[in-house]
């Protein structure tokens, strides 16, 4: 007989909890009201039949243009950014530096996945809205603040695939007499190059998008001017730029097929 | 072959040993891996473990190439007691180990998996200029016209085939020339042919005076051929001692509890 769980820690019981609570929530919905206000249907399909077509004026199409090159600088800037503050702190999060029996170890680790973490927790937008206010509207605010917290994100990613390697390689490495440095180098480091660069890759893009919306608190990019044209209920305008939105990161996705496979293939 | 088998521990011959297991006993949850084991291993040998899986010849290998610490005893190589910590340059060039499934890293060129060999003897920054400039480049070249593959120096390790990557391995170890060469399982899963050529290679790298080798085989009549003393281990214990010509398919067989029409297992 296995002695009784305490009832707190029961998953069943844990279940019933959560059950409980959606139940209680529903009964806070207003259901006798409408899902859509008087009028939103309409708009909804307003915006729809934009899209045919699109504004394709030349006039438009360059706006949209510095607007996208705009956000893909950005995009660009804070992901080199990103990498050199979380590439450095990843690799002491890892571990791979010091010996498993270093007194170092513990401290190290735990001060650089505590600073990770710090800059990660904190969301994009925020980082935005504090620097904007620290700093002005420049793009060095949008860089920073999303620099920032992409590189919590990349260096905690880059310590767990730095963590996952194969042992065996390094083990005899180390019979050779690597030092931690050079088992780093020679060993975790290749080991795991295709993971870091095709990671990285899919962060930049997650950054373009991150980028455009950062427009919001009024960084110029392609975000700005969907606001702008939002504004204005020009919907064939916002489609034009959602479209351009859409380029790139298919333009950012191709080019990292390609970097993928020649890693692959080399 | 009789009960308890030849065992003749300690010293054999009258070179001073190169490499001294004394009274050696390592247990793992389990099993004990090996059982109160006595070696010498002198200068200009080359040994073959021989026995069942399990019955403690990695285990003996990982000791004697300093990686793994016995529970009791010593395990000592060219005079230096292998469980103090020696700085990895001293142990580097006291014993070397090619493990079974050669561990490489495939995406390097073939140059930094042979210089590694080296890392004993560099700096952290002369290990990052290496990534740029290979250093020490002639021995790498040196080792690989002597394994034949000269011409892949360049290539991607793991493009290399099976046997091209065996070589690899060995011209690493020949690179760090350490005083005791270690191979795990050599010429398992390899056609008998290579099986020939790779043990010429290992036997090369040994043939230095002062150097010797213990490798863990299965094939009789190849440690006949080309190794000097055979050692069979059983449970954990020296089954027997002897010089490699004697060892037959009905010493062996014994070795693994079969009869002696009964073949021996490949691999495990």
């Amino acid at each position: 007989m296995r002695p009784a769980r305490p009832l707190l820690e029961s998953p069943h019981f844990l279940s019933l909890l959560l059950l409980g609570a959606v139940a209680w929530s529903l009964t806070g919905v207003a259901w006798g009201e409408p899902l859509l206000h008087t009028g939103g249907g309409d708009s909804a399909l307003d915006m729809l039949l934009a899209l045919f077509p699109p504004d394709l004026s030349p006039a438009f199409l360059l706006v949209c243009l510095q607007a996208a090159w705009h956000t893909l600088s950005i995009a660009l800037a804070s992901i080199t950014l990103a990498v050199l503050i979380g590439f450095p702190l990843g690799v002491m999060a890892s571990g791979a530096l010091v010996s498993p029996d270093s007194r170092l170890r513990a401290p190290l680790m735990l001060s650089s996945r505590f600073v990770l973490g710090t800059v990660r927790s904190i969301h994009e937008l925020v980082w935005a809205v504090l620097l904007v206010a620290a700093i002005g509207l420049s793009p060095l605010a949008a860089i920073v603040a999303l620099g920032l917290p992409y590189a919590g994100i990349l260096g905690r990613i880059y310590a767990e695939f730095l963590e996952d390697t194969p042992e065996e390689p390094l083990t005899a490495l180390r019979s050779a007499g690597a030092s931690s440095w050079q088992t780093l180098i020679f060993g975790r480091l290749p080991l795991c190059t295709p993971d870091l660069v095709s990671y990285t890759f899919y962060r930049f893009e997650c950054s373009i998008r991150s980028a455009a919306i950062l427009s919001f608190v009024g960084i110029r990019g392609i975000g700005y001017e969907i606001q702008l044209s939002l504004g204005d209920l020009l919907f064939s305008q916002v489609w034009t730029l959602l479209l351009a939105l859409l380029a790139i990161v298919a333009l950012v996705d191709f080019w990292s097929g390609r970097v993928r496979q020649s890693l692959l293939e080399s | 072959m009789p009960d308890g088998g030849h065992r003749t521990p300690g010293l054999r011959g009258a070179t001073a040993s190169l490499a001294v297991v004394d009274n050696v006993t390592k247990t793992f949850p389990r099993v004990t891996a090996l059982d109160k084991v006595d070696l010498a291993i002198g200068a200009g040998e080359r040994v073959a473990l021989v026995g069942p899986s399990g019955s403690g010849k990695t285990t003996l290998l990982n000791l004697l190439s300093g990686m793994a610490q016995p529970d009791s005893g010593v395990v000592a190589v060219g005079g230096r007691d292998l469980s103090h910590n020696l700085p990895r340059r001293e142990l580097s060039s006291l014993v070397g180990i090619i493990h079974q499934q050669l561990d490489l890293v495939p995406q390097l060129p073939v140059v930094h998996n042979v210089l590694a060999g080296r890392f004993g003897h560099w700096g952290v920054l002369r290990s990052f200029l290496s990534m740029l400039w290979p250093q020490d480049y002639h021995l790498a070249v040196a080792a690989l016209e002597q394994m034949g593959i000269a011409d892949k120096i360049q290539e991607r390790t793991g493009h290399l085939s099976g046997g091209e990557q065996q070589r690899v391995a060995i011209a690493r170890t020949m690179v760090q020339s350490p005083l005791l060469v270690l191979a795990d399982e050599p010429v398992s899963s390899v056609d008998p042919g290579r099986a020939q050529e790779i043990l010429q290679l290992l036997v090369a790298l040994t043939e230095d005076t002062g150097r010797a080798l213990v490798a863990s085989m299965h094939t009789p009549y190849l440690v006949s051929q080309f190794f000097s003393r055979a050692i069979g281990l059983k449970d954990g214990q020296v089954h027997f001692d002897i010089p490699a010509p004697e060892l037959t398919q009905a010493i062996q067989s014994d070795l693994y509890g079969l009869g002696q029409e009964e073949s021996i297992p490949h691999q495990n």
